[in-house]
């Protein structure tokens, strides 16, 4: 099981991807929990993740999110901007496993 | 252009870093958040209680009668939304220190209440509802600041009383809060003692004066509004996020302006104010998202020629409808697009100068206070901030068809180009 996480202003634009992102994770036959939060959200949810991607609207984010990441021992990235204008959930999700990889 | 655009990047990261992750910013933000259920309760019961013909339909008894009986539904909610943020900022500032946080939030708010009079009129022994909404809004903010970091400070001097191993969790934690809680509130007590010897008399009416009032007068107006609109699309087509960045500075002036129109709306009189949170919110945002991309999208279904664009359309055009536009910005895309710049950054300016003129001359109602969710589709928010006139409507609907037509030079070229590297594509395969 995979869970991922993505964190925007509000979580409403990173829920677009989300359901693109599912249905990306359905059809390879990856089990996998994808969320959206808010901002101010995805500090306590990292607990819950093996992976926190930003929204590139939020990029500034990511110095200080990495401090918390480390500490949950999970990634963290920001999402491709390409990728999220054309809400490719296969690409972010290629991402996000790749990230999770890494880190074993 | 390049090299000057990485520069510009490069400056206004840091920006956008030092303000979103600013402790006192974010507090407030938070703070805002917090209040934010409540506003839309009251704002929901505040267009209830103004539905348009019920005073064809109803006498002005029962009229009156009926919007006294919702009147509390708002009173108890967005008329006094200032105590909220109050209770966010604390909340929230304290939480952030890793110290009991609700002890932040109660200390906020009777700090707060002991800078303030405790009298209207001759009348001792009350706590005039308008200093817990507008007026006392910037007091407010920070008040809460001060005294979450006052009790911090306290807290971190560990003059707490020990409690013996074996007392319960609970009981020992509200006696250690007892010290800090003692010391934060003297300090603002004797504040309140000393204002009352200058010619300000009390704390709420110094920072009114010397703070409050110059920078609402400053935020509502139209030059500083056409500034702030072009930081945040700036911001934007650098695939920052404006809003996010630029409104904890300003939610502050935005819902105090909001505020002062509710008051006057209830109350029947002229509204004071143009530029209010809803003016940003229903007018600029409320139009497919940051910098109106329902006109875009508009656009194009009706010019797009190339795959890519119209496929955007169909991505983007649904979500567009409730103002989230991530898909058009980042997917036309705008992000730092030379094409897109002009139209980008001159499509709001127009809108603001448009709906502002409109407004101050009278022939669209000011916002009347009511906040509507910046999710509501165009149209019908318009609607609901105008306080239910169909002319809030109307000029969403002119807007957008100006934003269309600025756009539409630019969408052109930009299909065009598309089209032709497609068209370059499938020939060479």
């Amino acid at each position: 099981m995979k869970r991922i996480l993505l964190a925007c202003s509000s979580g409403m634009s990173t829920s677009l991807l989300v359901s693109k992102m599912k249905d990306a994770a359905a059809e390879k036959g990856i089990e996998a929990e994808i969320w959206a939060v808010a901002q101010d959200k995805a500090v306590t949810d990292m607990a819950k993740a093996d992976v926190l991607l930003i929204g590139p609207q939020m990029r500034f984010l990511k110095k200080k999110l990495s401090a918390d990441a480390e500490k949950a021992g999970i990634p963290l990235d920001v999402i491709d901007p390409v990728a999220y204008g054309r809400i490719d959930g296969a690409k972010v999700l290629n991402t996000a496993l790749e990230l999770i990889e890494k880190n074993k | 252009m390049n090299k000057f655009m990485e520069i510009l990047e490069n400056s206004l990261l840091p920006i956008a870093e030092k303000l979103n992750n600013n402790r006192y910013l974010a507090a407030l933000r938070d703070g805002f958040m917090v209040a934010l259920p409540l506003i839309i309760f009251g704002s929901i019961f505040v267009v209830i209680a103004n539905l348009p013909f019920l005073d064809k339909v109803l006498s002005e008894d029962s009229l009156a009668s009926y919007q006294n009986a919702l009147g509390p539904a708002s009173s108890a909610t967005l008329s006094i939304m200032g105590l909220f943020v109050i209770i966010g900022i604390g909340y929230k500032l304290t939480q952030h220190y890793g110290l009991e946080a609700i002890y932040g939030a109660v200390v906020a708010v009777a700090s707060f209440l002991i800078l303030n009079p405790q009298q209207l009129d001759e009348v001792t022994g009350v706590i005039p509802t308008a200093i817990l909404g507008a007026q006392g809004m910037f007091l407010g903010i920070f008040t809460a600041f001060i005294s979450a970091e006052l009790y911090r400070f306290f807290v971190k001097k560990n003059w707490t009383i020990k409690m013996p191993p074996g007392v319960p969790d609970s009981v020992s934690r509200s006696f250690s809060a007892l010290i800090p809680i003692t010391l934060t509130l003297t300090i603002f007590l004797i504040i309140r003692i000393l204002f009352s010897f200058t010619s300000f008399d009390t704390v709420q009416n110094f920072i009114y004066t010397i703070i409050q009032q110059p920078l609402t007068s400053l935020g509502s107006s139209l030059p500083a509004t056409i500034v702030v609109v072009l930081l945040i699309q700036l911001f934007w087509f650098f695939g920052l996020h404006g809003q996010i960045i630029m409104n904890s500075v300003l939610d502050p002036i935005w819902y105090a302006l909001n505020d002062e129109n509710l008051s006057a709306f209830q109350a029947g009189s002229e509204l004071p104010n143009v530029i209010t949170k809803q003016f940003m919110d229903t007018f600029l945002v409320g139009m497919g998202g940051t910098g109106m991309t329902l006109g875009v999208v508009i656009l194009i279904f009706l010019i797009g020629k190339s795959r890519q664009t119209k496929e955007l359309g169909k991505l983007g055009g649904p979500s567009g409808i409730f103002n989230v536009n991530e898909p058009i910005i980042f997917g036309l895309p705008i992000i730092m697009n030379p094409l897109a710049l002009i139209p980008w950054l001159l499509a709001p300016v127009v809108v603001t100068i448009i709906t502002y003129v409109s407004m101050s001359i009278g022939l669209v109602p000011k916002p009347a206070g009511i906040i509507v969710p910046w999710t509501t589709p165009i149209g019908i928010s318009g609607f609901l901030a105008t306080g239910n006139s169909w002319r809030g409507a109307a000029l969403q609907i002119v807007n957008l068809l100006v934003v269309m037509i600025i756009w539409w030079p630019f969408l052109k070229v930009l299909d065009k180009n598309y089209y032709e590297t497609e068209k370059e594509a499938t020939k060479a395969a």
